[in-house]
């Protein structure tokens, strides 16, 4: 089996659907699994891929996700880098003064020209401008002027109808509020406040009136009615140019759908108006069990770091199976047998069955776990765990969970007993000798450390057609010992007997030969 | 305005137009989406890119509409979508369980705090302030009518057909392969790209002599060669493909449902009233509306048909003449921009669907509802 081709033993996550171990997180404080789509994903930070600098979220927001420095080519979106070139400058302030002898001069000119030739001395400049080395388009092409200064410097290309959209935008604003004040008034109108003696006059507003006259003011507060020129509509359109019937035309200069799509506010359909793009940053992404919001996944913060500071994989707490071979060719109806190695990745021992049914619930974790999440669910800040308990805990509950779609279609023969699996012990990786035990379960073929090969021996199923894919499914259940403690008042580890169900896809039935 | 902005500070509301083919995507109060992406997601297991809008099962709808709005917030948006608000244009008439599963998505399973469902045809109106107008839509899938009056949609005269980008892309494919191009060169995209770079609406009188026949045909546009980088391979495009690939919405048929017909018979079934004003008020959008030469055409074929087609000649009466919007920024994101300009206003607070009413009912309320419309409300 390649690493890279999808592992054909999946686990069944908490909430139903099915994955390699490698994608899946271990909560354990439910103690489930998890995976990928059933944990809320949070953002970290944000980086900017190309010049990894960390940066803080508000800025973040106000440079709208873009690297302040790194631009993306909007050719081929690859990333542009800076290049200087040196350039000439004539100082005419110094050609001036050039009879006087300059005074002034070798302040900021280098030294070596300018005492060897005084007149029209070139002094030189570095002007950079940015060029993509995938495409090798530059910002010459078309006509940036080349910057002083290496990053920073470039200009943003303006949206061209900004000024019109802020004054859509304060229109409409100003509508809204016009009509919620409107209805606001409405309502006091239609529902007077119980006076103990009814008044006529405050229904219809005349009492606000009659004290607006006494002290001089208008009659009605004057309300500033929203205004906007409105759009014009016209008969004039534009035509095609006269020459498209003519003239040929020339794919190069036209931009794709891409290029215009990466520009979304003025989409140019000329190659010459396209224009350096910012970088979009990335971000780290946090995982959390929606349960009972632990952190599954915490990178950390340094863009360089590839670390996490907190890393619950599943491939660290629950036994690994991988299917090592089928002892004989899958033939429908025709019984077989697998081998399959178990691994602890724990330092405790494990104790292991495969069951082909679903064992009970272990009834002392349920109920530890609701106990635990009325008592207190922990989340990282303060502010959350002031406004968000509530809210998370009702959702948590509404958590849709789908049934596990049973694919399996061969009849599998349970293990008569259960075993142990030993340990993680790194330094035993290094024993020669394979310890024989003396009563070992007839199906286990072979142990070392926290490994195991097993013999299970199963069917597959008799309507089987030719070249379809035997799937086994069985329940494994194991020990797991639990060194975090949901309650606070007892220290030592506690262990918990979990199972999670288990697919192999074996490999394909033998073509029927008829 | 210090209420909006002390809201609009916390968390602009991320607007979102899921279209068939692209998806326009940004925030609230500002003047243009942060991207334009294809409707497209990739599959964990095969690899393979597929369309959102493909899908044979709701749940099947609800696991990609998860994967392509995860990809939407952490790459693209780069916020949490918890706790935040959301605008989302929507199609008046699309399907209700679309409808259904993307509230399910974003509620349950984004727990987001509102969405605020707008249609696109009066959103798109909005970003003209003007509050009449006939609004085409020129879409992937289809290209839809909607008459606005006073901002109020007259639902009884909407009217829509299936000639879109996708049916200009299969009339592409069609030509090419009858002129002899291997048909596994001609993906989807590389019809777009020849779709977007090269074709171009006619006009009328060249058309017309086209379609007549005859002897003194109009010399094709040149022709232009367009490379496959992918294949190494070299297309050629025939002039004549370059200026007829849009000819299908403008077909003269015994159904008379070509573009033309399809804005004169969605002004014949608005009231009398209303017809002027429709007429001089035209606004295309979508990013179909945006090849060159649509306009012209459509002008032009609509006055013809005014005073030619003896069915219009005798139901519009008086001078008229089709007046046309331009649209604030490029048609493609126009109702997304209405979405951002709705974001930006107190509508957001009053008029959303909050998360509470939803989990509720488990029901996002709907126009053809009787649940949710009957007129002594439920």
């Amino acid at each position: 089996m390649s690493f890279m081709q999808p592992s054909p033993v999946k686990y069944a996550c908490s909430c139903g659907i099915l994955n390699p171990i490698n994608m899946l997180f271990f909560c354990r404080h439910c103690p489930k699994l998890r995976c990928g789509f059933c944990v809320t994903h949070e953002i970290e930070s944000h980086f900017c891929s190309n010049c990894l600098e960390n940066i803080p979220s508000t800025e973040a927001r106000h440079k709208k996700n873009c690297c302040a420095n790194c631009f993306d080519c909007p050719c081929c979106q690859h990333t542009l880098s800076a290049r200087a070139s040196t350039v000439p400058v004539v100082r005419k302030s110094e050609e001036a003064k050039e009879p006087k002898d300059g005074e002034s001069k070798g302040e900021a000119t280098p030294p070596v020209p300018a005492s060897s030739k005084p007149s029209a001395v070139p002094t030189t400049k570095k002007m950079y401008y940015l060029s993509c080395l995938s495409c090798r388009w530059t910002t010459r092409d078309v006509g940036i002027p080349d910057q002083g200064v290496a990053t920073g410097t470039w200009p943003d290309n303006e949206c061209l109808y900004q000024a019109r959209f802020n004054a859509l935008v304060e229109y409409f604003q100003a509508v809204v509020l016009q009509e919620k004040q409107e209805k606001l008034e409405f309502m006091r109108r239609k529902a007077p406040k119980q006076h103990k003696f009814p008044s006529l006059t405050d229904r219809t507003g005349l009492t606000v009136s009659l004290i607006r006259r006494q002290i001089g003011w208008n009659d009605k507060a004057p309300k500033a009615k929203a205004v906007i020129a409105p759009a014009e509509a016209t008969a004039e359109v534009e035509g095609l140019p006269e020459n498209i019937f003519t003239e040929p035309l020339n794919l190069r200069n036209v931009t794709t759908i891409t290029q215009r799509h990466s520009q979304p506010a003025d989409q140019p359909t000329a190659v010459g108006s396209l224009y350096p793009q910012r970088r979009s940053l990335w971000i780290k992404r946090s995982l959390r069990c929606r349960q009972c919001e632990h952190n599954l996944i915490k990178p950390e913060y340094h863009p360089t770091s590839i670390k996490y500071r907190i890393q619950h994989f599943a491939s660290y707490h629950v036994p690994e199976v991988v299917m090592v071979r089928c002892e004989q060719t899958l033939v429908a109806g025709k019984s077989n047998a697998i081998l399959l190695k178990l691994t602890n990745p724990t330092i405790y021992d494990m104790t292991i069955r495969l069951l082909t049914a679903s064992p009970p619930e272990d009834p002392q974790l349920s109920t530890e776990a609701t106990r635990v999440a009325k008592e207190e669910p922990i989340s990282s800040s303060p502010l959350l765990k002031a406004v968000g308990i509530t809210l998370s805990r009702q959702n948590s509950t509404r958590e849709v969970k789908r049934d596990v779609i049973d694919v399996s279609n061969a009849e599998i023969v349970p293990l008569e007993s259960e075993f142990v699996l030993n340990q993680r012990d790194d330094s035993k990786e290094f024993d020669e000798d394979v310890q024989l035990s003396t009563e070992e379960p007839k199906f286990i073929v072979w142990r070392k450390g926290n490994k195991v090969l097993l013999r299970l021996q199963f069917t597959p199923a008799e309507e089987l057609p030719g070249l379809a894919d035997v799937v086994l499914g069985f329940y494994m259940q194991y020990t797991y010992v639990n060194t975090v403690n949901n309650a606070q008042e007892k220290r030592e580890p506690t262990t918990h007997v979990l199972h999670s169900r288990v697919f192999i896809t074996a490999g394909a039935t033998e073509q029927k030969a008829n | 305005m210090p209420i909006y902005e002390s809201v609009m500070q916390e968390k602009p509301p991320i607007v979102l137009d899921i279209g068939t083919a692209y998806t326009k995507l940004g925030f609230a109060a500002e003047a243009y989406p942060r991207k334009i992406m294809p409707t497209e997601v990739v599959m964990t297991t095969t690899g393979i890119r597929k369309r959102l809008l493909g899908y044979e099962t709701p749940e099947e709808l609800y696991d990609q509409l998860v994967d392509f709005l995860q990809t939407i917030f952490f790459k693209h948006l780069l916020v949490s979508p918890k706790e935040r608000k959301f605008v989302l244009v929507e199609n008046v008439f699309g399907p209700t369980v679309l409808r259904e599963t993307l509230a399910r998505v974003l509620f349950v399973h984004f727990d987001v705090s509102s969405v605020l469902f707008v249609p696109v045809h009066l959103i798109a109106l909005s970003t003209l302030a003007v509050p009449t107008a006939l609004v085409v839509d020129v879409g992937y899938s289809e290209t839809s009518v909607m008459p606005v009056f006073s901002g109020v949609q007259i639902m009884g005269a909407f009217k829509d057909q299936s000639y879109g980008g996708s049916a200009i892309h299969a009339e592409i494919k069609r030509q090419l392969v009858e002129s002899g191009v291997k048909e596994s060169l001609l993906t989807e995209s590389v019809l777009e790209d020849i779709k977007v770079r090269t074709c171009f609406v006619t006009t009328m009188e060249r058309a017309k002599a086209r379609a007549n026949g005859g002897e003194d045909q109009p010399t094709p546009a040149p022709d232009v060669d367009y490379i496959v980088s992918d294949n190494d391979a070299v297309i050629q495009v025939p002039g004549l493909l370059r200026e007829s690939a849009y000819e299908i919405m403008f077909e003269a048929s015994n159904e008379r449902d070509s573009l033309p017909h399809l804005i004169l018979r969605s002004i014949l079934d608005c009231t009398l009233d209303v017809r002027r004003a429709l007429v001089e008020s035209v606004f295309l959008v979508g990013g179909g509306s945006m090849v060159q030469g649509l306009l012209a055409r459509l002008r032009q074929e609509l006055q013809h048909l005014l005073t030619e087609d003896p069915f219009y000649a005798e139901r519009f009466h008086g001078e008229l003449q089709f007046k046309f919007f331009n649209a604030v920024g490029k048609q493609n994101f126009t109702a997304w921009l209405g979405g951002a300009l709705c974001g930006a206003t107190d509508l957001i607070q009053t008029r959303s669907l909050v998360k509470e009413t939803y989990l509720k009912s488990e029901h996002v309320p709907d126009w053809s509802n009787l649940c949710d419309n009957r007129p002594t409300g439920s």
